[in-house]
């Protein structure tokens, strides 16, 4: 048995062979080890809070936009915000019943006096049964209603949580929640922002 | 001796063609989606939404329908209660409770504004105040938590808010609880 390449008298031996394309292997292993951070498994983490985080965001009722047209009242109340209940808001220039909006609202002056208009309500201006919040509230009534007995929960009266802009006039105010309460709707969480102070 | 010992071209040859890095076919190539230009998009966005979110903390005021004229919802309270009534006026609060109207300054029964505007501001001190020594006029008023509020319909949201906020507790001691609960009248 030769110990050199057969078919080359002037090659090294086998074992000296060997010995140099195991040199050759490991320096080339070397080159080509990876030299960066992998961070892929770091941005699927973030992809899934990233995902958590809006999926939160949206759902939360706590979760009130802030505008010119919507800026809530300040409370130093400090209990924990209800999230039971169909959501009423009312802003500058609408009301809407969930996500969808029922009625446009006229301008301040107006809405002290006569509130949403004598157009809106049932029996002229004097009324406060706002006739189109009440027919939006008698659907999601029943619609709360089936989840209520679902939930095993008190089905005889619904809650509602009331998101109003803190310059909204008592008149307005009055005339909402009356129409919740002449819509089965017995208990009302009203939307304030935490502050330390009562504000003047 | 020195010619033994060294690799021929031949042998040199083998060892690059051994150790050269393979060459990945065209079938292979391709076969992983690269999503980390993805990736760095959500992280962008992640970073944007987390500096962006308004952290604010909000509570809720809870109440009952409206009453008009007296009648409504009204948790049972005995014949000796207090009943306290505040009216949100243009200038200040008109204090109504079991023995009549309450006199300017708080001091008892008779006519006025109990709590006129200081500075052309409600004065919500003065208020809490009163609604402390009210409540305190009489034992039996001692676990009455609830009162009835009602304004001028032109009195905005903020104001009806910092009013039940101002009778909730004693603000000279914290530990005393005034009136907790709350029910609006509709105005006639």
């Amino acid at each position: 048995m030769s110990s050199t390449t057969p078919g080359s008298p002037a090659s090294a031996p086998i074992p000296k062979f060997k010995a140099e394309l195991r040199k050759a292997v490991r320096r080339n292993a070397a080159e080509h080890e990876v030299n960066f951070l992998n961070i892929t498994a770091m941005l699927d983490i973030m992809t899934i809070i990233l995902v958590f985080l809006l999926k939160s965001l949206g759902e939360s009722s706590a979760s009130v936009p802030q505008n010119d047209d919507l800026r809530l009242p300040k409370s130093i109340v400090q209990s924990q915000p209800s999230e039971e209940g169909v959501v009423v808001t009312v802003s500058k220039s609408q009301i809407l019943v969930g996500d969808k909006k029922v009625l446009d609202l006229p301008g301040r002056e107006s809405l002290a006096q006569t509130g949403v208009g004598a157009q809106e309500k049932r029996s002229g201006p004097n009324d406060v049964y706002i006739v189109k919040l009440g027919n939006a509230l008698q659907a999601a009534r029943k619609t709360d209603r089936r989840v209520r007995e679902a939930k095993g929960l008190d089905a005889s009266t619904s809650e509602a949580i009331i998101v109003a802009d803190a310059t909204s006039p008592y008149r307005l105010l009055i005339e909402v929640l009356f129409t919740l309460g002449q819509n089965e709707f017995g208990k009302y969480h009203m939307m304030v922002m935490q502050g330390k102070e009562i504000p003047r | 001796m020195e010619q033994s010992t060294s690799l021929s071209a031949a042998q040199r040859a083998k060892i690059r063609r051994l150790v050269a890095p393979r060459e990945i076919s065209p079938d292979e190539e391709g076969g992983e989606l690269n999503i980390i230009p993805f990736l760095d998009i959500i992280t962008n966005i992640l970073i944007f939404v987390l500096a962006t979110i308004a952290v604010t903390f909000t509570a809720t005021i809870n109440t009952t329908p409206p009453s008009s004229g007296g009648k409504g919802v009204r948790k049972d309270i005995q014949s000796m209660a207090l009943n306290l009534t505040i009216l949100i006026v243009n200038d200040g609060f008109s204090i109504k409770a079991a023995g009549g109207n309450v006199a300017p300054g708080c001091t008892g029964p008779g006519v006025g504004i109990a709590i006129p505007k200081r500075g052309g501001q409600y004065d919500y001190e003065a208020l809490n105040a009163c609604g402390s020594k009210l409540k305190s006029a009489s034992p039996d008023f001692a676990d009455e938590n609830q009162f009835y509020v009602t304004a001028n319909p032109g009195t905005d949201y903020q104001t009806i808010v910092s009013v039940i906020d101002a009778l909730r507790v004693d603000m000279r001691d914290k530990s005393k609880t005034l009136f907790t609960d709350v029910a609006f009248k509709v105005p006639l």
